[in-house]
């Protein structure tokens, strides 16, 4: 038992590269420390308790379930698929990835971490280098201890017939596990795909388990990745995840994440556009309660011309709970033509929850279009009393009204069977 | 023997501390049209909200039975599901909620309340389109958000839509006719018409004996500062319409 930075042996440790970066990862992390509130980009996510809290790492590369034969899991660490729409499924338990065969089509490659560390030579550039360890105290911790996640590679011009969907599924213990993920994502030219990412949590206990999750997706000139992720993790769990994503000419990320569970949670994107026009778009919604901080940042560097991005944001924040935006839109010198957009919305449904919003607009280019807004509300009391004078409970009316407000969103999710099922989680519990 | 549906005895209410209704009493019979016709501003809509439990709306006195209850201790919902209707002046925009989303909610609610079962989708869309056909409102405008984008005439059909869907013992028209070119306001008229049985009832607020052209009323009352200043029958509207309000509005 011990904190979040512990001494235990990983496998690859003979691989002087490798040790080098998580070294790297545990200097950062052990020299910066948890963040602070002075720490500007934490300053509305405090991650507190964390410091103080005993967690548990697990490294040798489980297989088996680790749960009894009455656990509700088998359907996630059994064969067969837990997602309502046609996907090839890639399953971790309690963070650790469960080792299936899957049909994948030519020019597709999925593979364990390690496997792609001892295998792959390309790996090596791209591990690590999307975003800067300084800048990110939890991705460093994510570093130092490098191992567990997957490596997917799709090939030039090939583009799955299915999305690829990366189910995280975490059930009740008596500890509080620490696992963290690291997923390399890299599609090579003309190349498209839709990876679905999902956090879900089964069990009665109050488990106050901690995913600390890395994704470092590359998209090449003309390529598009469509990524689109459910956080519901256990109302006690935290869970930080960093996207951080690299675009190049042409090439285009669309990005959508529901937010409902966790107690601490931040979905952070970090999106470069690096090459003449590359796009971006982040959009993300949160439906929270009780006493859950559930934040989402992003940060958009505009690094060339006639690169584009929009983000929508909307939230339901119910309860003590408070959302969190940060959005950051950087449109460096040169970076002419270039558009930028940015909205959060939020709707509060008590006094005592919490909005708290933070745009960024830095510009340094001209001829550049940007806007940035942001609103936050309470339900329309005219439009409870429609509801009402034509015979719907005022709790029913409520919740009608509580789903409509995250309906145009989740509409801008481009594939319509992804888009049923994150409007379906989106739903009131 | 008449059954009264609505006994309004001496109400005064007010909203955001003006006092708008002033002493107003009513009594509606099965069976029977009210018309109300009033300046703008006298207080005709917040008759009809105050009827419907609008929050805001603040009873000062008086009483109001509805089928010999009393509806002042019953919230909004309940007063729709015992039979109260509104057909709104200013129907409400709900964006994301579309229209037989909504409509299945409010059946449902006002059935359950009736001890009816509820209708399944097959039965409730079947039900919505017939009736939705008889007032002009294509498939395709059913599957909208509620009221989103609707013309003027659009959100009157959709009223007229809902009352047709959920059969109040009683509905308030408040200026059903507003808005409405001549061939609208006969499918509204038709539509309400349609909903007429020796058991329910209706209060029309119209500036225009237009309407009360299609929807023939029984009685027919000036409403002027807070209440009623002269009843009478279906010839008193022609009669406003020719001399206007000015000898009930008080010299200011
Ligand atoms: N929420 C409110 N706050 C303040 N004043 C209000 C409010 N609602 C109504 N009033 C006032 O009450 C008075 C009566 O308004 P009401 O809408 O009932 O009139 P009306 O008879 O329906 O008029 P019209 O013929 O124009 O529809 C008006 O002076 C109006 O400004
Ligand atoms: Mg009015």
């Amino acid at each position: 038992m011990g904190g979040l930075l512990q001494n235990i042996k990983l496998p690859g440790d003979d691989i002087p590269w490798l040790e080098g970066l998580r070294e790297k990862g545990r200097c950062v992390f052990a020299g910066k420390g948890l963040p602070t509130a002075k720490t500007e980009a934490w300053k509305y996510t405090r991650p507190r308790d964390l410091q103080a809290d005993d967690f548990v790492l697990e490294t040798t590369a489980g297989h088996e379930c680790h749960c009894g034969s009455n656990c509700d899991c088998e359907k996630t660490c059994g064969e067969g698929s837990v997602m309502p729409f046609e996907a090839y499924e890639l399953h971790f338990e309690n963070g650790k990835l469960q080792h299936e065969h899957l049909h994948l089509p030519q020019g597709v490659t999925v593979m364990p971490l390690m496997d792609a560390i001892l295998q792959n030579e390309d790996i090596r550039g791209r591990l690590g280098k999307s975003f800067d360890l300084q800048d990110y105290p939890f991705a460093a911790l994510n570093t130092a201890y490098l191992e567990e996640g997957v490596f997917i590679n799709i090939q030039e011009n090939i583009s799955p017939d299915k999305p690829l969907a990366i189910i995280n599924h975490t059930h009740a213990r008596h500890d509080n596990l620490l696992f963290n993920l690291r997923n390399v994502i890299v599609l090579e030219k003309n190349s498209r795909a839709t990876i679905v990412e999902a956090y879900i949590y089964s069990g009665a206990e109050k488990s106050r388990y901690f995913a600390n999750v890395v994704n470092e997706i590359y998209i090449g000139r003309g390529a598009e990745v469509r990524h689109y992720k459910l956080q519901n993790d256990a109302y006690k769990a935290v869970h930080i995840s960093l996207n951080a994503v690299k675009v190049k000419a042409g090439g285009n990320y669309e990005a959508f994440c529901l937010q409902r569970g966790a107690d601490l949670a931040r979905n952070e994107t970090h999106v470069v556009l690096a090459e003449e026009k590359a796009r971006a778009k982040v959009d993300a919604a949160y439906h929270i309660a009780g006493w859950a901080t559930v934040d989402t940042t992003t940060d958009i560097e505009h690094l060339a011309p006639e690169t584009t991005s929009e983000q929508l944001v909307k939230g339901v924040a119910g309860g003590n709970a408070r959302g969190v935006f940060q959005g950051k839109i950087h449109i460096a010198p040169h970076a002419v033509k270039t558009e930028g957009n940015q909205l959060h919305k939020a709707l509060l449904l008590t006094d005592e929850a919490e909005i708290d919003c933070k745009p960024e607009l830095e510009i340094f280019a001209d001829d550049v279009k940007c806007s940035h807004g942001a609103a936050s509300g309470e339900l329309d009391e005219e439009q409870l009393f429609y509801m009402r004078a034509r015979g719907i409970g005022e709790d029913e009316a409520r919740r009608i009204l509580i789903d409509a407000y995250l309906e145009d969103v989740i509409n801008r999710i481009e594939e319509p069977a992804v888009r049923d099922w994150i409007a379906e989680q989106a739903r009131q519990k | 023997m008449k059954t009264p549906i609505l006994e309004i005895e001496d109400l005064c209410a007010r909203v955001a501390d003006k006092e708008i209704i002033k002493g107003f009493s009513l009594t509606i019979n099965e069976g029977e049209v009210h018309a109300i016709m009033g300046p703008n501003g006298a207080g005709k809509s917040t008759l009809s909200y105050v009827l419907c439990g609008k929050p805001g709306y603040e009873v000062t006195s008086g009483k109001i039975l509805f089928k010999g209850k009393n509806l002042l201790r019953m919230t909004p919902e309940e007063r729709a599901r015992e039979g109260m209707f509104l057909i709104m002046q200013y129907p409400v925009d709900i964006p994301g909620v579309p229209v037989t989303t909504f409509l299945k909610h409010a059946v449902n609610a006002v059935r359950k309340h009736q001890n009816l079962p509820e209708l399944d989708t097959m039965e409730f869309i079947k039900l919505v389109r017939e009736e939705g056909k008889k007032l002009g409102i294509s498939n395709d405008m059913l599957k909208r958000p509620v009221n989103v984008g609707f013309s003027g005439g659009e959100k009157k059909r959709l009223e007229t839509l809902q009352m047709a869907i959920l059969k109040p013992r009683f509905a308030i028209l408040d200026e059903a006719d507003s808005g409405l070119d001549i061939d609208a306001m006969k499918v509204v008229a038709d539509g309400v018409n349609a909903e007429r049985n020796e058991h329910n009832a209706l209060l029309v607020i119209t500036h225009y004996q237009r309407l009360l052209n299609y929807i023939v009323p029984d009685f027919v009352h000036v409403f002027a500062d807070g209440h009623i200043v002269k009843s009478g029958g279906k010839e008193l509207a022609t009669e406003l319409e020719e001399t206007g309000y000015a000898q009930f509005v008080k010299e200011k």
